[in-house]
């Protein structure tokens, strides 16, 4: 019995812990969020474009940064109610994020398989590197193109 | 062929004119088409505009140094003649114009500015997404890389609309006025 209440708790957490915070604070969480995801690929794309002299070690790190980042619980950034329609001026996320939620995660999953495939390559190579970041890259701009507005 | 008695001889659009034209069509179809459908890393998004860019640049010099009816000074023209024209546009004859006529010269010169402001919102383009950023959008803030991006749709979409109008005046030339605009477009002659 108590362990069955336990495992209620845990799995009500993330909802109460969206409720919980302001929409203030959930933005800042989401966007520091992509901005860690800004600021990995940033160092990848430098090497990629060949503005930054490719080095494994440091490309493998930015990768490994970005699979750790894909395993954190995202749900909760995008609570309900934080969309541009809600916060004007403060955040690019259009409603169309909530109302079509099924879209969206294929965005992420895509994000997933792009940052899986950048962890087998970062580390091997510029020519393994390329198209990884341009897989990658691909994965931001089809979900900007869709959910996020281009301006604030 | 000539009509009137003093209608100038020869031809009306000279072949820089009619190439920078039919070149821009291509260009302007391409690049629109790659940044709607196109693969996600747009590199030859990018090489269309910047065929746009080098045709806008070449036709506003040949506007400068080009053949009578290439220049700005004898097609562009004030509020007057502009609005005399205008008054006879609905008239169901041809306007026998040699070259643009002022109701013309306007949308040149507006498509010509369109096309520049788009080419230099995508050039200072940052839509984050490190593959498709901008080739200047380095050199200036944040902010404006991201005022270039806001712009860079919409203008996509008046660009649209100004070549519907340009092809639905050319049809109403052909169909109401009894005025073929486009054989001089590319024979040079009408």
């Amino acid at each position: 019995m108590r362990k069955l209440l336990i495992a209620t708790l845990a799995a009500a957490v993330p909802a109460t812990m969206a409720l919980a915070q302001s929409a203030e604070n959930t933005l800042k969480a989401r966007q520091g969020f992509f901005q860690l995801i800004s600021f990995e690929m940033g160092g990848l794309a430098a090497m990629a474009k060949g503005d930054v002299e490719y080095d494994a070690e440091a490309a493998s790190a930015h990768a490994a940064d970005l699979s750790t980042l894909m395993s954190l619980h995202i749900a909760d950034y995008f609570a309900p109610e934080t969309s541009n329609a809600d916060l004007p001026g403060k955040t690019r996320a259009q409603p169309v994020i909530w109302e079509d939620m099924d879209g969206f995660m294929e965005k992420a999953t895509a994000l997933n398989a792009a940052v899986e495939t950048m962890a087998g390559a970062a580390g091997n190579g510029l020519d393994a590197l390329r198209p990884a970041v341009g897989q990658l890259g691909g994965t931001c701009k089809a979900c900007h193109d869709d959910y996020r507005a281009k301006s604030f | 062929m000539s009509a009137g008695t003093n209608e100038p001889s020869g031809e009306m659009w000279d072949p820089v004119v009619r190439v920078l034209h039919w070149a821009l069509v291509l260009a302007f179809a391409t690049a629109w088409g790659l940044g709607k459908f196109g693969p996600a890393q747009m590199t030859l998004h990018f090489y269309a505009g910047y065929t746009v860019a080098a045709i806008v640049t070449l036709r506003v010099i040949w506007g400068l140094i080009g053949p009578r009816t290439a220049r700005f000074t004898s097609f562009v023209k004030g509020p007057r003649a502009i609005a005399a024209y205008a008054r006879r546009l609905p008239n169901r004859a041809p306007s026998r114009t040699w070259g643009h006529n002022p109701v013309g010269a306007l949308f040149v010169v507006g498509v010509l500015a369109v096309l520049a402001m788009q080419v230099l919102s995508g050039l200072f383009s940052d839509p984050e997404d490190y593959i498709n950023v901008g080739p200047l959008a380095k050199y200036v803030s944040y902010e404006t890389t991201q005022r270039a991006l806001a712009l860079h749709e919409p203008l996509s979409t008046l660009l649209l609309i100004m070549v519907a109008i340009h092809i639905g005046a050319i049809v109403f030339y052909r169909r109401w006025k009894g005025e073929d605009l486009v054989t001089p477009m590319i024979t040079g002659r009408r």
